[in-house]
């Protein structure tokens, strides 16, 4: 298995109408063996900007922790929140600073933008960014979650039918996958409101 | 006058004339070789092929009552679950079963095969073969197969006139005769509940629950195994089915959802 499999993950982000669903899956395993099922995948940035991390679990956190600090530093300086389009360039440029020793990480970067237009994109592991208009997926399960999102998805959804598709897509995909699944978590971002929801899975 | 035999001889184009001494038995079926300038490079691939499949988790243990055999139903080609629903319990006959762990074809059609052998002796002899017959009849021609690439984890459990019987035959030649066996990825998961909760003098519902328990927490820590929990019981009249339960809900009934209190108060999204 290569080492983008050793711990397992899964990740889709999805937009709807002025709104967007960013799940993930909870398992941390160590090849076969699932040693927890309460890994966070997914991290806020700010309010309206979530990050969702893929691949190898030491290198999530310790991405994830120097984002966060790039971010905190960005708000000192311009007093502001920073856009998703510039956070995902970000991004993207400190992913290619590792270009000859990545990050084994693929992040999913999920935002409302300017007039709270929904913004999602997805990389590789060295910052190749890929922008979407409707559903982007990361982790082992991703192949099984393209082909459930392809035929779940539809433009405009509302917050609710939003939450629905992303939950129903991510748990058929990850009961096709021995290393994720356990459970999910999906965040779903609205201009005035964050629903947070833990999804009962199958636990095999 | 030499009787016919020919209808007990198995599917070998020759056989040598060195047949009185294996006691009937004809010599071990086997097929051509395939062509190819590197046989030592094809046969190391073709273990290589089978290697990730011995994901499962299957066990058995002999206690008062006769023997109990469970298995998950999970078939996993590397990350990707190919099937949830695999018969890893293979019927040999109506009172012998065996437990496929490894390739499954190996396993289907070598257990196949043993149920042939298993019916010719019966009819050959006059009387059913024992556990301890059949066991090693199939770890024979295993033994002849060792290093070819063939991939079987196998849990041969019956009952025969000397009471229950249990033997852990696989594809490298082993042969164990045992009271508890679990076989696959998720054995060590398997044996851990297994060993704590196991006694002798059981009752079939409280043996069947710890067979069941033990498949279920095998699911959940392996990745590879999953499914439904099956279990079988083995008594004197032979094999029976007592469930098959869907590992996904009996989590949730051995660990029903506790409502939990909110921590986190709601707060206002700042709006700019």
């Amino acid at each position: 298995m290569s080492i983008f499999e050793y711990n397992g993950s899964a990740l889709v982000a999805m937009v709807g109408k002025n709104c967007f669903a960013i799940a993930s899956d909870r398992r941390l395993g160590v090849q076969l063996q699932t040693i927890a099922t309460d890994f966070q995948r997914i991290h806020k940035i700010h309010d309206k900007l979530y990050i969702g991390l893929s691949g190898l679990a030491t290198d999530v956190q310790t991405l994830y922790q120097r984002l966060v600090f790039r971010h905190k530093l960005y708000q000192l300086r311009e007093e502001r929140d920073m856009k998703p389009e510039t956070f995902a360039s970000v991004v993207s440029a400190i992913l290619y600073e590792k270009r000859f020793g990545p990050y084994l990480c693929q992040p999913v970067i999920a935002g409302l933008g300017d007039d709270d237009k929904p913004f999602i994109c997805t990389m590789d592991s060295i910052g190749a960014k890929e922008l979407a208009k409707d559903f982007v997926v990361a982790g082992t399960a991703a192949e099984s979650l393209y082909g459930a999102c392809e035929s779940m998805y539809k433009p405009d959804m509302e917050s609710d039918e939003l939450f629905e598709t992303v939950s129903q897509a991510l748990l058929a995909s990850v009961d096709r996958d021995c290393l994720s699944g356990w459970g999910g978590h999906v965040f779903v971002v609205t201009p005035t409101e964050v629903i947070e929801k833990t999804l009962k899975g199958r636990m095999d | 006058m030499k009787l016919d035999t020919s209808g007990l001889e198995s599917f070998t184009p020759f056989h040598g004339g060195g047949n009185d001494l294996c006691g009937g038995f004809s010599s071990v079926p086997s097929f051509e070789l395939p062509s190819s300038t590197n046989f030592d490079d094809f046969q190391k691939k073709a273990m290589q092929m089978v290697k990730p499949a011995k994901g499962t988790t299957t066990l058995a243990f002999i206690f008062k009552e006769g023997v109990m055999v469970a298995a998950d139903s999970r078939a996993s080609m590397g990350g990707y679950i190919s099937s949830q629903s695999v018969k890893k319990i293979i019927e040999i006959n109506p009172y012998m079963l065996g437990t496929m762990a490894g390739g499954a074809a190996d396993c289907q059609f070598w257990h196949r095969n043993l149920g042939i052998k298993c019916r010719l002796h019966e009819l050959a002899n006059k009387r059913r073969i024992s556990v301890t017959g059949a066991s090693k009849l199939l770890a024979n021609i295993l033994y002849s197969y060792r290093g070819m690439g063939l991939s079987v984890g196998t849990m041969i459990a019956g009952w025969d006139e000397t009471g229950p019987g249990l033997y852990y035959v696989d594809s490298e030649g082993g042969r164990l005769k045992g009271t508890r066996f679990s076989v696959g990825s998720g054995s060590p998961y398997a044996y851990g509940v297994l060993d704590n909760g196991y006694r002798y003098d059981m009752s079939i519902e409280e043996a069947a629950e710890l067979a069941r328990r033990s498949i279920y927490h095998a699911t959940f820590r392996d990745g590879a195994s999953g499914g439904v929990a099956s279990v079988y019981y083995v008594g004197p009249d032979g094999w029976k089915k007592l469930s098959g339960d869907d590992v996904g809900e009996l989590h949730y009934k051995y660990y029903p959802v506790v409502p939990s209190s909110v921590e986190q108060e709601m707060t206002e999204v700042a709006t700019s």
